[in-house]
């Protein structure tokens, strides 16, 4: 390798750390408000329009929540200033592990393999009380 | 007659300056208000650094690809002269048909798509998704679809040039900051209101736009979606990805492909998960992008058609 293109590239990522520099500086992501359950309902029907929602239980802080749909559970989840959802099935959604407050559910994607939420305690008792 | 094979100038190299300055208005602009841009940090430095690590797996294949092009170019059947006013825009229609169809591919066949979806796999629309590039296009091959044009007589470096300058052209078009171009400019040439279509995830613009420079070709081939004010476009891909892991980005498609593979019960079911279109499944549990529009359809015939608050905000 010659030393003119390490040195491009290595001016290149000065520049890409640059441009992020004044990213952070000018602080102009999407607003991202606590999800409220219309909010939940309209994203969820964009991603699964024919998906009856039975209950929905949102995260404490805000960032996602989780939703039932017969035998499926649907997952939405806060990526940086956007949303990501996913479905699983109801009954792996119960044995979602829980860690320091928030429950971490696993999906069979290399896409989105996993995706945490602070779930507040209705959704615990939701958990036991469920025959799986 | 002898044609230079070796490009004298990579308009993509010149341009570099340009995308940088333009990526640093629209984030001032965007700061202060002048214009409509959204950039979310992480988001932005997946973009950026796919576009760095494009340029090193680019620099791998680059080479075979130039190679293939002159050793085709051996056979040419035309003599087509590098200095001929014609001769650049007879590339220059040739080129961009030429790019229709390897975009075309690559959305609608996914073994292409694998290569080309990282490309979509941001939810942002700004400049700098536009360098959201691939890592993988060179070893899937979509290259192959530019030798005719050396078979035809054009000289490789009048063929790099002109694929060049299609990827420059395309950088502007990434933004939110222009609503429409005038409408004769909006008819004839690829925008950002026709390729935010393009990057949308909304059933209805699904699997359109995909223009290059030219947006004839997309009206031609019924492949043209124009955007509507009342339906936002929600970008990002339909399943978008858990994290901002470029690792993930680059390959998340090929590791998707790959256990399929394992699972494929026949030759055909491996044919389809390779060659089908994305989101083909032997048994129809997944979705396809024909079948989103059509369970869309359905839908807009039961009720009427409802807008995005959330996005149009």
């Amino acid at each position: 390798m010659d030393q003119k293109y390490i040195i491009t590239q290595l001016v290149t990522l000065a520049i890409v750390a640059g441009i992020m520099g004044l990213v952070a500086w000018a602080k102009i992501p999407r607003a991202t408000p606590a999800l409220d359950e219309a909010e939940v309902k309209h994203r969820l029907a964009e991603d699964f329009p024919q998906a009856p929602l039975d209950q929905i239980w949102l995260a404490i802080d805000g960032a996602g929540a989780i939703a039932r749909s017969g035998d499926e559970a649907l997952l939405l989840f806060r990526l940086g200033d956007s949303y990501v959802s996913r479905s699983l099935a109801w009954s792996h959604a119960l044995q979602a592990d829980l860690i320091k407050g928030r429950y971490w559910f696993k999906f069979n994607d290399f896409a989105a393999p996993k995706a945490s939420l602070a779930l507040a305690p209705d959704w615990a008792q939701a958990v036991t009380g469920e025959t799986i | 007659m002898a044609a230079p094979s070796a490009p004298a100038i990579d308009p993509v190299t010149l341009a570099v300056p340009f995308f940088i300055l333009a990526i640093v208005l629209e984030i001032i602009l965007a700061r202060f208000g002048k214009v409509k841009a959204v950039y979310e940090a992480k988001d932005t430095a997946t973009s950026l650094l796919m576009g760095f690590g494009s340029g090193i797996a680019g620099l791998l294949t680059g080479g075979v690809v130039f190679a293939a092009s002159v050793w085709v170019y051996k056979y040419h059947l035309f003599d087509i002269p590098m200095s001929a006013a014609w001769a650049w825009l007879a590339i220059f229609l040739l080129e961009d048909l030429t790019y229709y169809w390897f975009h075309r591919l690559s959305h609608e066949r996914r073994f292409w798509w694998a290569a080309h979806v990282n490309h979509h796999t941001s939810q942002h629309y700004n400049l700098a998704t536009a360098l959201r590039q691939t890592w993988t296009g060179g070893t899937a091959g979509t290259w192959a679809l530019w030798l005719p044009l050396s078979l035809l007589g054009f000289p490789p470096a009048m063929i790099a040039i002109q694929k060049g300058i299609s990827l420059v052209y395309q950088f502007w078009i990434h933004t939110e900051a222009v609503r429409r171009m005038p409408v004769w400019f909006e008819a004839l040439f690829n925008t950002p209101s026709h390729h935010r279509v393009h990057h949308a995830r909304n059933p209805r613009y699904l699997d359109s736009n995909y223009a290059g420079i030219l947006i004839i070709w997309d009206r031609m081939f019924g492949t043209f979606v124009a955007e509507l004010d009342e339906e936002p476009c929600r970008y990002g891909v339909v399943k978008n990805l858990g994290d901002f892991n470029i690792v993930r980005v680059a390959f998340h498609e090929w590791v998707g492909i790959f256990s399929d593979l394992l699972t494929a019960r026949s030759l055909r079911e491996a044919f389809f998960y390779l060659f089908g279109a994305p989101g083909w499944s032997p048994d129809g549990s997944r979705q396809t992008s024909t079948m989103l529009k059509a369970q869309w359809a359905d839908m807009q015939t039961a009720e009427p058609v409802k807008t995005d608050p959330a996005a149009a905000s």
